[in-house]
């Protein structure tokens, strides 16, 4: 295991929390929210670019954990943290089954299976009755009491999920990963089973995504098939873009500049998809390492200039 | 089992077709235990499909592959790598984007446990090849000499019982050459290992191998000690013949 | 014997506007070896467009064919526009580059859904019905617009078809998308034929808007269902091969319709995704991809 830079994340963490203290302003707090959840679900998409693959079906496991969160409390009325953890789990179990039979395709296809998966999975959210149909499912509160806490709660959650996926990505595991996208053929020959090792990635980051599912469904009390379509995995690939892919820090830069951006300079508005829409274009143009990669770039001019 | 022990390749028969192609015809081939094989012949002789049979990327259209005395005809490449074959690709066997480290590091990871323990296997493969000087730097950066040591020392951190190599020599300079084959000469006589060498380099072939075995059209045409197939008149009228043609 | 007629027919209809979709998709992914998720938006301009220029011209008077036939002028003409700029300004740069191009029609994709919304607002338009009757077919009614379209369409990809085999244009197209490295080589210019190719799927997603606006309900959010249906006869098809985009345009219009009769929308949507399913485990690269 490498250097797992502990200081780092233990300061970041805290400021992160603290600022959730702070914030008492309800929609403040509503954007808190967005920006802890949008980052596990961006976090979850890059696990997966790990291993060079684009996968627009995060949209379609956050909505699972979303909805089996959702039912867990509305219907069976099982305990928050179960429901939330419950969500995560059927998320990931879905996924084990979904990525053992497309995980054997790569590029295109994997990324277009992806992509229809999600839009087949709303379909049958709305047709499910029991799950609300089009209007969503109503009602799933967090425990009395908890209402002011939640975005310490949910920022708490979306921290330990992402360092525990940083810890991963340093691993030896984390290496099989970039190995497999740099050069599957050569992993294999070292004794590596591939695809255990594909199907464990994209499960583990399912388990992410469909946390973050249940912590949007507690958030906001509602959810609905509308929430979860490939919009959810476009906005999230916007984040990693834009803050950049080399780094766990930049799908988090990204986070939360779009966001915030996004929330204040156009308060949220039919102007939103332009906002992002544009924010990808120019990063993708400009920008192919992201802000991360920039600032980088710019230390190591710096740091050479201070040399000589 | 006697006789298993002893041979630990084996192929009976081996045979591939393309379409109405045959690529690898009738082909019995035996690699022994601590030698070093060459597999030469001209362009299109079959080489490459005979070492994808080998290592299980093919799927022989008839015949027997035996590794280690066990049948392992039409196993998976996972499975031939995990009894003890690895294997090296002709083009591009390493993970550029990674740290020579981390490259090594990736070939210890199944059949080490503990990160000590993989730790110390990088750094002893890493110094046999010496490679210690670079394991920090990134592998795609490195000179195209020291990128193929990186490869070999993939698939030997594994600690193969066989170890395939797919033209290891294609580029290196003589000094490189040289230095490659000191290498292979220590692996086979330092760790017991056989090596099954693909190679174009026909000096560098006649110095390493213990034995040569060579193709012809997807046929054996050939096989003896270097100085048996240097004087194989077979031998000569295919090289020649195949100039001639091109 | 009737309903088969039936839904044979409407199969034959939903199947010929995929099919102009497809081929522009597995065309385009075939010489760039780029996704482009915004592929939907030329087909949604192009129907817009003429949702928007035929009650405008037949405002002035002129009958419906030629007001008709004005409007795919011009839809044509602006779809080609768009194309171009996307090319010129995006896609270019990201040849072969399979995860930024796709990432660029992303981008593409929200940017334009914004744009079009602004432009042509949310609401439906109708377009005035161009050929007014119905045709009987085996006994089965088809209206005329449909069979118009369906005609119209075969004789689109029958030309394409023809084009691809027998023009320079079109060799060099399938050679780029076979071997791109080994076409160079050869001396084909391989910029200009991705640009070529490019634009001809540009013209494809226009005919084929401009073909289905009369018969259906046209709104800025047109090309997403198209486009979903599209990829995914593409996927079913194969990658980058042309009949694989025929085959898989009719495959996806006979469950959707059929399983449409029998069961409902929802179940048939399901069904297609399971048949892609059961595609993807028998052959990862489709029924005619190769590699």
């Amino acid at each position: 295991m490498d250097n797992l830079r502990l200081p780092y994340w233990a300061l970041c963490t805290a400021l992160a929390l603290a600022v959730t203290f702070v914030v008492r302003d309800p929609y403040l707090a509503s954007i808190v929210n967005l920006i802890s959840i949008a980052a596990l679900v961006a976090v979850s998409l890059r696990f997966v670019m790990l291993i060079g693959e684009l996968n627009f079906a995060t949209a379609a496991f956050m909505g699972l954990g979303a909805y089996a969160a959702g039912a867990a409390t509305t219907i069976l009325h099982w305990p928050f943290a179960l429901a939330l953890v419950f969500g995560g789990v059927v998320a990931a179990a879905i996924s084990i089954v979904f990525g053992y039979i497309t995980l054997r395709t790569r590029g295109p296809y994997f990324l277009l299976i992806g992509f229809a998966f999600t839009e087949a999975v709303r379909i049958l959210y709305s047709k499910s009755m029991a799950l609300g149909g089009t209007s969503g499912m109503v009602g799933i509160f967090p425990p009395v009491g908890f209402d002011a806490w939640m975005p310490s709660l949910i920022m708490a959650v979306a921290a330990v999920l992402i360092f525990a996926l940083y810890v991963l990505e340093r691993s030896d595991f984390g290496k099989i990963l970039t190995a497999i996208r740099d050069n599957e053929n050569v992993a294999r020959t070292v004794g590596l089973n591939i695809l255990l090792c594909k199907v464990a990635c994209f499960a583990i980051a399912s388990f992410a995504a469909g946390i973050a599912g249940g912590l949007h469904a507690f958030a906001n009390n509602v959810i609905s098939p509308g929430d979860f379509s490939f919009l959810v995995a476009a906005f999230a690939l916007a984040y990693v873009k834009v803050g950049g892919e080399d780094n766990i820090v930049g799908p988090l830069v990204g986070t939360i500049l779009l966001v915030t951006l996004g929330s204040f300079a156009l308060g949220l508005g039919g102007q939103e998809h332009i906002f992002y829409g544009a924010a990808i274009i120019l990063a993708v143009l400009l920008l192919p390492d992201g802000i991360t990669g920039l600032a980088r770039r710019g230390y190591q001019r710096l740091a050479a200039r201070k040399g000589h | 089992m006697q006789a298993a022990e002893q041979v630990l390749l084996r192929t009976k028969g081996l045979t591939r077709r393309f379409g109405g192609l045959v690529a690898v015809s009738d082909l019995d081939l035996e690699i022994r235990p601590r030698e070093i094989l060459g597999l030469i012949g001209p362009n299109g002789a079959g080489k490459s499909t005979t070492f994808n049979l080998i290592s299980g990327f093919y799927k022989p259209s008839a015949g027997t592959l035996f590794v280690f005395g066990e049948n392992c005809t039409g196993k998976s490449p996972l499975a031939i790598s995990r009894m003890g074959l690895v294997r090296t690709f002709q083009h591009g066997s390493l993970m550029s984007s990674m740290s020579v480290r981390d490259n090594i590091l990736l070939g210890t990871i199944h059949g080490v446990s503990g990160a000590a323990r993989r730790r110390e296997r990088t750094e002893e493969t890493a110094a046999m090849l010496g490679l210690t000087p670079h394991l920090d730097n990134m592998a795609g950066t490195l000179p195209h000499g020291l990128q193929r040591l990186v490869s070999i020392g993939i698939a030997f951190a594994a600690r193969p019982r066989l170890l395939c190599l797919d033209e290891p020599l294609t580029g290196l300079n003589q000094t490189e050459v040289a230095d490659t084959l000191t290498v292979l000469e220590r692996i086979r006589d330092e760790f017991a290992c056989s090596i099954l060498l693909v190679e174009h380099n026909m000096k560098a072939v006649m110095k390493v191998c213990d034995r040569i075995v060579v193709l012809h059209h997807g046929q054996h045409l050939a096989s003896g000690t270097p100085a048996e197939i240097r004087n194989d008149r077979k031998v000569v009228e295919a090289y020649l013949g195949h100039r001639h043609d091109s | 014997m009737h309903t088969a007629i039936q839904l044979i027919l409407t199969s034959l209809q939903i199947g010929a506007v995929y099919i102009l979709f497809s081929l522009g998709l597995t065309l385009i992914f075939g010489v760039m070896r780029i996704v482009n998720f915004a592929h939907g938006h030329l087909f949604a301009i192009s129907a817009l467009v003429v949702a928007y220029t035929v009650p405008l011209l037949a405002g002035w008077n002129l009958p419906a064919l030629p007001a008709y036939l004005l409007g795919v002028v011009a839809a044509v003409a602006v779809t080609l526009v768009l194309g171009f700029l996307m090319y010129v300004f995006g896609f270019r740069y990201f040849q072969r580059d399979m995860v930024g191009s796709f990432i660029l029609s992303i981008g593409l994709v929200l940017l334009l859904d914004g744009v079009f919304l602004k432009v042509f607002g949310g609401a439906v338009r109708p377009v005035p019905e161009i050929l007014p009757g119905t045709v009987t077919i085996l006994g089965a009614p088809v209206t005329a617009q449909r069979l118009a379209l369906c005609v119209a369409a075969v004789i689109i990809t029958a030309l394409l078809y023809w084009a691809m085999t027998r023009t320079k244009l079109g060799k060099a197209l399938r050679a780029v998308s076979i071997d791109h490295e080994a076409a160079m080589l050869q001396g084909v210019p391989y910029g200009r034929i991705a640009f070529a190719g490019f634009m001809i799927a540009s013209a494809l997603a226009a005919l084929a808007g401009a073909l289905i606006a009369p018969v259906t309900i046209v709104s800025p959010a047109i090309g997403a269902d198209y486009l979903i249906k599209g990829f995914i006869a593409v996927i079913v098809g194969g990658l980058g091969s042309v009949p694989g985009a025929i085959l898989g345009g009719l495959f996806v219009a006979a469950i959707e319709t059929v399983g449409g009769f029998y069961f409902d929308a929802t179940s048939a949507t399901i069904a297609i995704f399971l048949l892609v399913i059961v595609v993807l485990l028998v052959r990862p690269k489709g029924l005619l991809g190769h590699g």
